[in-house]
């Protein structure tokens, strides 16, 4: 740094020296001194404030670092301990603050500018500011106030601030944090692994001082280390390939010292950087101390942050981290021990109690057997001086004697143990020969090993030196050895070997036994732990044979250890060392002679081995017991018990006590009790607890858990006292239970009880059965998803599905698939539905037998909750309603056909109906019927759905399918009746018809069954509908000549134009009655017409009518007038009987003018409905009905109709009503005219007879007769021009009949000359010479005129053809409405117009 | 049998030629009126056609009346009113005696 700047020096104003004012030789001092400060706003020196001056004084003498602010723009003047701080912004003397601190100024500037605006001090605590001012970026810590400077005034013109170093004790600080952190971790793990998560995350949190740690925990009793955690947690550090390598961890395990690694980046790239911004570069590795006098428990790794460098201080932080870290491991380890130690004593108080549990069923077994036998020869004896068997007083005091042994034998391991516990065990050792005396133990196993079926070896050549050995326990090592090879073998050998090898004598027991898992075996000498094996031939054992062999072997200086595999076997090894320096010189004594006792002490062993085996001697007493009197049930087959247990004593024991009252079958286990249960249930299982392969509780819990053995009872036997004990057992479903040792009579009493208490709940169970069994109904149990569990056999019966098939699961095998049966499963589903919501339901149903006929049922349903187990149950029965069905079904299906054909009108009819029937009674997809009658083809009728085709017509012969047609051709091969059901989709039969065969084919559309019942029912209905189509073709028969005859007498069938009529008869199905009508075509175009009503309906008064009809239609065609007529019917109905007083209207009418002569014969008036609106009667011309006065002359009266008016002449069924006057009826009729006088006059025909029929329809004869003046104009021309003159001659004439004004027919006229030219045209061109036909009609208010050719319109195109285009033009003008309808036979115009008033 | 026609052809005091028909004019002999139409001697007159005789007119007789219309003058009667009007023969040519 130059001085460049500094000219020379200054003086200030008040002469006050630069060196006072910047006093001092430090560099600031001099930059300040040589300073251009006149250039500047703060201004010469010597003008400054004293309070600068002093301050400028204080910051350049002070090693505190400082800075002065001056002025507004905040001027920086500092001392030379500031330099570091401002690194290379230095030189900034006198820049303004903004300039230098830019970076920070957002912070520190409204700082200052607060101090300079309020004259208040800030103060700024432990800033970081990050130096590089030893050679690495460090972290530094800075504390600093900001002071307001005065001027000379008062006013604040500046900031002074003094800076303090805090980087120290700031790190200090919190390192100890972190310290403290990790210490209050302490006792929180409670493992070694915990403890290390528990430090890494401590650390994690302390990044800025340990950025990344690992903990590296050695295995125990070795040197590896194995990684135990890092933080941050997921770091993932690795030695790079071909760096210096990984941690020295090995290193400082070994040496136990701490090793700083300086070449961290190096060995390992970028560890994580714990919040700064350049990874470590340093870290040191610590030893982990173990408590104190054991070894290292790890090592652990601490990087140090980059913001620090690796001091003393921070080393010993990092070494206070390892120390804390090792306490807290340490502090875990000692945790798991204490917890492994808690566990050790738990398993051994678990063990003590197990022994204590089995070391009780030991004692007590025998205890039973013992006590029970003495106690049944004392009652024998002291009874009533009853001899007691020699054989049986034997095997009774052999069963003692046994026991006796057993409880000795038990008694003396006890004490043996016991013994070498306290350490008082004395053993005498003398040299023997262990061959002999192996060889000789040995032996008197081999008669139980090859009794039990296996292969004996044993191998003992004679040794060179004798082996010392105490006799009395080596004998017990090798037969505790061979009772356990028998008892855990079942198949192959058991081998006893000898040999001499390295100094010691190796003696090995081997059986090819069913092993011991590998899990057990470092545990097998353990002493009360009794290895779970998966089967022995006995469940006795008290845990502690192998741990006192194993003592007594130890006791000799020897070892034995044991190898094994599953399934393959055992082998024990047992090495005795030769000669007796291994031995306490005070035990040993000389050779003795051959011990005695050695049979004595081994007897027991094998004693109690013989037991095991399947044929024990208890077959000697088989019979012992048989002579007991006592007997608890009297009568009946005698209850069966099944007794299992291991001890074949105990077995014994209970056949004995349990024979004379009961059936005893015994097994050895729990498996074979299960299985004997299963294959036929005892009344009652007596079983011991404690079993080898299945033992009690687990038996009870296998039958309880099985539906067909869970009622049987179960007594449970158990050595182990206490109530837990019996809790158990009640628990797993016993029904009683008896701890050992018991009495005979208590035995006896509790196992009579159970049976017969089991007895009376069979009992319950068989009434309740045999109830269920005696319903004719059947019955059924569905649980809650509808299986049906139970049924009865009134089910299997009805069903054809029998208890042996249970459970049946939906769908029930008895149900048609929904596919097949729609309704029936839509039914069931109802009921089904009903049943949940609610409670009950039922249905008819048809259901399939397991023999596959078709049953009808009635079921019903119940919701029940069972008692037992309160699930929800479906209780249902059935009731075979089959035969009924059907004759319901009969009966209904008849009495529906015979209406159907009773109803019909005709043979057809009938047999459609019939046809409809069947398919409903079957509910049949479709019936076809086929009629022959000599055609090929023969004439269809069906009953299908209505959406498919309607019946017969639209169905032709060949559209039906081939197989259908086939079936109906061939049944006419079959005779009449006969029914014929195809394999599942239907049947056919064929009968004979009026006009030929007649088969039908029921499609029944679907897989069901057509049965025996459906067959007979058919051959039934169609028998009957046969009958019926003949009745019915008879009928038809008659019916069709007397509607011949009918239509004969009552009127004409065809009607000149203008005219409508209507007959309605009274009596149905008679079209005729007593009333007529009658128009008669005369010349000049005159026309008769009479309206006549006979007395009295029916036959008879059609009788009369016609004669009547026929008389007066000959008198008006001689020309007669009307009165004439009438006076002339008069003489005619004298003669006829049932003529008299017979009605007339009687009218000749000229239909060009209109004029109406008539006489009437008591006959209603005539109704004339005017044009206008207006209505009269016609009421001249009148006189008395026919014969009443006859010879005596008749009236007659003319009127002529008006054009456009309309004439009703009627009968009186049209206008007479009950209670109403008639003049309302004709006037009802004068209304119903008049408002149809502008209908068509078949319409108005209609019409009048709706409007005038009373509700319940016509109940008399009504014969009603109209015209309408004049009548329709028909004209019939060829198509030719020259016709149109004199069809306009004759169209105008008729117009004027219609009374029309000039210029209205001369429009019609024009109009209908236009049609007709067209149509004329169209003749010329297509047809020559056809007709072209004109008809005009008129009402009182319309006209309608139509043109009809055979040719064919152009439409109407006038660009190409103005004539014809003008003609359609006019014709639309001159009319209200004309319609062109062109069609392929020919051309139609209809016109209407309206009539004006 | 042709539906009755006379054509009278005369001229008026005035010297205008004059053709009275009478009768009904339909498709059967429209021709002939035509033909006496075309054929009438005018001498630089409109043709005066008298139909106030004629009973029946249809679209046939209109089309000759048309097909001449610019050298005619029509006389009608009340019962040919409409079928001139609707046609619109009234707007292409004279016509005289008509009350509306």
């Amino acid at each position: 740094m130059g001085d460049e700047q500094a000219t020379e020096p200054m003086s200030a104003e008040d002469g006050q020296p630069v060196e006072l004012l910047f006093p001092g030789g430090s560099e600031m001092a001099r930059r300040m001194r040589a300073y251009p400060w006149s250039g500047t706003s703060m201004g010469d020196p010597g003008t400054w404030p004293a309070s600068l001056r002093t301050a400028c004084r204080i910051c350049l003498t002070s090693r505190f670092p400082m800075i002065v602010w001056w002025g507004e723009e905040l001027r920086f003047l500092y001392n030379d301990a500031y330099l570091p701080l401002l690194g290379s912004k230095h030189p900034a003397l006198a820049k303004p603050g903004d300039e230098v601190w830019t970076e920070i100024w957002h912070t520190i500037g409204p700082m200052l500018r607060s101090v300079m605006s309020s004259g208040e001090a800030t103060w700024s605590e432990d800033l970081l500011l990050p130096m590089n001012r030893h050679g690495y970026w460090e972290e530094t810590y800075w504390t600093y106030s900001y002071s307001p400077l005065h001027d000379d005034d008062g006013v604040v013109r500046g900031v002074f601030t003094a800076v303090s170093d805090t980087t120290e004790r700031f790190i200090g600080e919190r390192r100890l944090a972190v310290l403290q952190d990790l210490g209050s971790q302490a006792g929180q793990a409670r493992s070694v692994a915990e403890a290390c998560r528990l430090v890494a995350e401590t650390l994690e949190r302390s990044g800025a001082d340990v950025p990344f740690s690992a903990i590296y925990l050695r295995r125990p009793g070795t040197d590896d280390l194995t990684p135990a955690a890092t933080s941050p947690r997921d770091a993932s550090v690795s030695p790079l390939p071909g760096g210096p390598g990984d941690w020295p961890v090995d290193q400082v395990l070994r040496t136990g010292e701490p090793v700083v690694v300086t070449d961290v980046a190096e060995r390992f790239g970028a560890l994580p950087s714990g919040g700064w911004q350049t990874p470590p570069t340093q870290a040191v590795v610590l030893p982990l101390a173990g408590e104190t006098g054991g070894g290292m428990v790890g090592v652990m790794v601490l990087a140090a942050g980059a913001g620090r460098a690796l001091d003393e201080a921070y080393e010993s932080f990092l070494g206070l981290v390892a120390r804390q870290t090792a306490a807290l491991v340490n502090a875990a380890v000692a945790y798991q021990l204490q917890q492994r130690r808690a566990e050790e004593l738990a398993e051994l108080d678990r063990a003590k109690t197990a022994f204590f549990s089995n070391i009780s069923h030991e004692f007590r077994t025998p205890l039973t057997l013992i006590m029970g036998p003495v106690e049944e020869l004392r009652t024998a004896l002291a009874g009533n001086g009853e001899r007691v068997g020699e054989d049986r007083l034997r095997a009774e005091l052999d069963v003692v004697h046994r026991n006796g042994l057993r409880l000795g034998k038990l008694v003396n391991t006890l004490l043996d143990f016991s013994r070498i516990e306290a350490g008082r065990m004395r053993a005498r050792y003398e040299p023997v020969d262990l061959a002999a005396v192996t060889t000789d133990l040995a032996g008197v196993f081999r008669s139980a090993v090859e009794k039990a079926g296996l292969a004996f070896e044993v191998d003992c050549p004679p040794l060179d030196e004798p082996v010392y050995v105490d006799r009395g326990m080596w004998e017990k090592v090798v037969l505790n050895l061979l009772s356990n090879a028998l008892k855990f073998t079942f198949d192959g050998s058991v081998r006893v070997a000898l040999r001499a090898e390295d100094g010691n004598a190796v003696v090995t027991v081997a059986d090819t036994g069913i092993g011991i898992s590998r899990h057990e075996l470092p545990r097998l000498f353990e002493r009360f732990h009794r290895v779970d094996s998966a089967r022995s031939r006995s469940n006795e054992g008290s845990g502690i044979g192998l741990a006192l062999v194993k003592e007594l072997v130890g006791l000799h200086g020897g070892t034995i250890t044991a190898e094994s595999a599953e399934g393959a076997g055992t082998a024990f090894t047992i090495r005795l060392p030769f000669g007796s320096a291994h031995l306490p010189s005070d035990g040993l004594v000389p050779v003795r002679p051959t011990d005695t006792e050695l049979t004595t002490a081994a007897a027991p062993y094998v004693e109690e081995a013989l037991r095991w085996l399947p044929e024990g001697p208890e077959s000697r007493e088989d019979e012992a017991g048989t002579s007991g009197s006592a007997s608890p049930s009297a009568g009946g087959p005698r209850p069966r018990i099944l007794v299992a247990d291991d001890n074949a004593d105990m077995r014994d024991y209970l056949r004995r006590l349990l024979r004379p009252a009961y059936e005893v079958d015994v097994v050895t286990d729990g498996q074979a009790a299960l299985e004997a249960v299963r294959a036929d249930a005892p009344d009652l299982v007596v079983s011991d607890v404690m079993m080898p392969r299945l033992d009690g509780l687990r038996l009870v819990a296998a039958l309880r858990a099985d539906p067909r053995t869970a009622a049987v009872p179960v007594l449970l036997l158990s050595a182990r006292a206490g109530q837990e004990a019996g809790i158990e057992g009640l628990d797993a479903g016993a029904d009683d239970y008896l701890v050992k040792p018991f009495s005979a009579d208590e035995l006896l009493a509790r196992v009579r009880a159970t049976v017969d208490r089991a007895r009376l709940r069979a009992h319950h169970l068989r009434w309740h059965a045999a109830m269920i069994e005696s319903l004719q109904e059947a019955f059924f149990v569905a649980d809650e998803n509808g299986a049906v569990i139970e049924v009865n056999s009134a089910f299997a019966d009805i069903v054809g599905y029998g208890p042996e098939g249970l459970p049946y699961l939906p769908r029930h095998p008895w149900l048609p698939a929904e596919a097949d049966d729609p309704v029936t499963y839509r039914r069931l589903a109802e009921a089904y539905e009903r049943v949940t919501s609610h409670g009950s339901g039922g249905c008819v149903v048809p259901l399939r037998h397991s023999d596959g006929h078709q049953i009808w049922v009635a079921a019903t349903f119940v919701a029940v909750a069972d008692p037992g187990t309160g699930e929800r149950r479906i209780v249902g029965t059935l009731r075979d309603v089959t035969a009924e069905h059907y004759l319901v079904q009969r009966e209904t299906a008849l009495a529906a056909l015979s209406v159907r054909v009773s109803e019909a009108g005709s043979v057809s009819d009938a047999l459609t109906g019939a046809l409809e029937e069947l398919r409903e009674v079957w509910r049949a997809r479709d019936v076809t019927a086929a009629l022959w009658h000599g055609e090929a083809e023969p004439a269809l009728f069906r009953a299908c759905p209505a959406t498919e085709t309607k019946i017969g017509t639209e169905t032709g012969w060949l559209d039906l399918p081939a197989e259908l047609r086939d079936r109906l051709a061939e049944l006419r091969d079959y005779p009449p009746l006969r029914p014929v059901a195809s394999e599942a989709d239907g049947a056919g039969i064929s009968l004979e018809h009026p006009a030929g065969i007649l088969t039908l084919w029921i499609d029944l559309g679907q897989n069901r069954p057509f049965t025996a019942e459906d067959q007979t029912l058919l051959a039934l209905l169609t028998g009957h509908l046969g009958q019926g189509l003949h009745r019915v073709h008879q009928l038809d028969q008659q019916r069709e000549a007397a509607v011949a005859l009918q239509r004969a007498i009552l009127g004409p069938s065809h009607l000149p134009a203008g005219f409508a009529v209507r007959y309605e008869p009274a009596t149905r199905p008679l079209e005729v009655g007593g009333d007529w009508y009658d128009i008669v075509p005369l010349p000049d175009e005159r026309i008769g017409i009479v309206v006549g009503d006979c007395v009295g309906r029916g036959l008879e008064a059609a009788a009369v009518m016609g004669q009547l009809r026929s008389a007066c239609r000959a008198l008006l065609l001689q020309e007669a007038g009307p009165a004439q007529v009438l006076t002339a019917l008069d003489k005619f109905a004298a003669l006829v009987p049932g003529a008299r007083c017979t009605t007339v209207f009687c009218g000749v009418l000229d239909s060009t003018t209109g004029r109406l002569v008539y006489s009437s014969a008591g006959h209603l008036p005539g109704i004339l409905a005017h044009p206008d609106g207006g209505t009269e009667l016609l009421e001249g011309g009148r006189s008395t009905p026919l014969a009443v006065r006859p010879g005596h002359p008749r009236p007659e009266d003319v009127r002529t109709m008006p054009a456009r008016s309309t004439l009703l002449l009627y009968t009186d069924g049209l206008v007479e009503r009950r209670r109403s006057p008639l003049t309302r009826g004709i006037d009802q009729a004068s209304a119903a005219v008049q408002d149809g006088r502008s209908a068509p006059i078949e319409d108005l025909a209609t019409q009048v007879m709706r409007r005038m029929a009373p509700d319940t329809g016509y109940s008399d004869d009504v014969a009603l007769l109209l015209y309408r003046q004049p009548a329709p104009l028909e004209v019939a021309f060829p198509a030719e021009s020259s016709q149109l003159a004199p069809v306009r001659t004759a169209l105008r004439d008729w117009l004027n009949r219609c009374e029309l004004n000039p210029t209205m027919i001369q429009n019609i006229l024009v109009a209908a000359g236009e049609a007709c030219a067209n149509a004329i045209e169209h003749g010329h061109r297509d047809a020559p010479g056809h007709t072209v036909r004109l008809r005009a009609v008129a009402t009182a208010g319309d006209l309608y005129l139509t043109v009809a050719d055979s040719g064919n319109w152009k439409p109407p195109r006038p660009e190409a053809n103005t004539h014809r285009g003008r003609g359609v033009a006019l014709m639309r003008a001159l009319m209200q409405r004309v319609t062109i309808r062109p069609g392929a036979a020919g051309t139609t115009v209809d016109m209407h117009a309206r009539i004006p008033r | 049998m042709t539906t009755p026609l006379t054509m009278v052809p005369s001229r008026r005091p005035d010297g205008t030629p004059v053709l009275t028909v009478s009768g009904e004019i339909d498709m059967s002999n429209a021709g002939e009126l035509d033909a006496a139409l075309s054929g009438a001697s005018v001498d630089g007159h409109a043709l005066l056609v008298d139909l106030s005789e004629v009973e029946y007119l249809d679209s046939a007789g209109l089309t000759v009346l048309f097909a001449h219309a610019p050298r005619i003058e029509l006389v009608a009667n009340d019962l040919l009113a409409p079928v001139l009007t609707i046609s619109g023969l009234v707007q292409v040519t004279t016509v005289h005696g008509m009350e509306s």
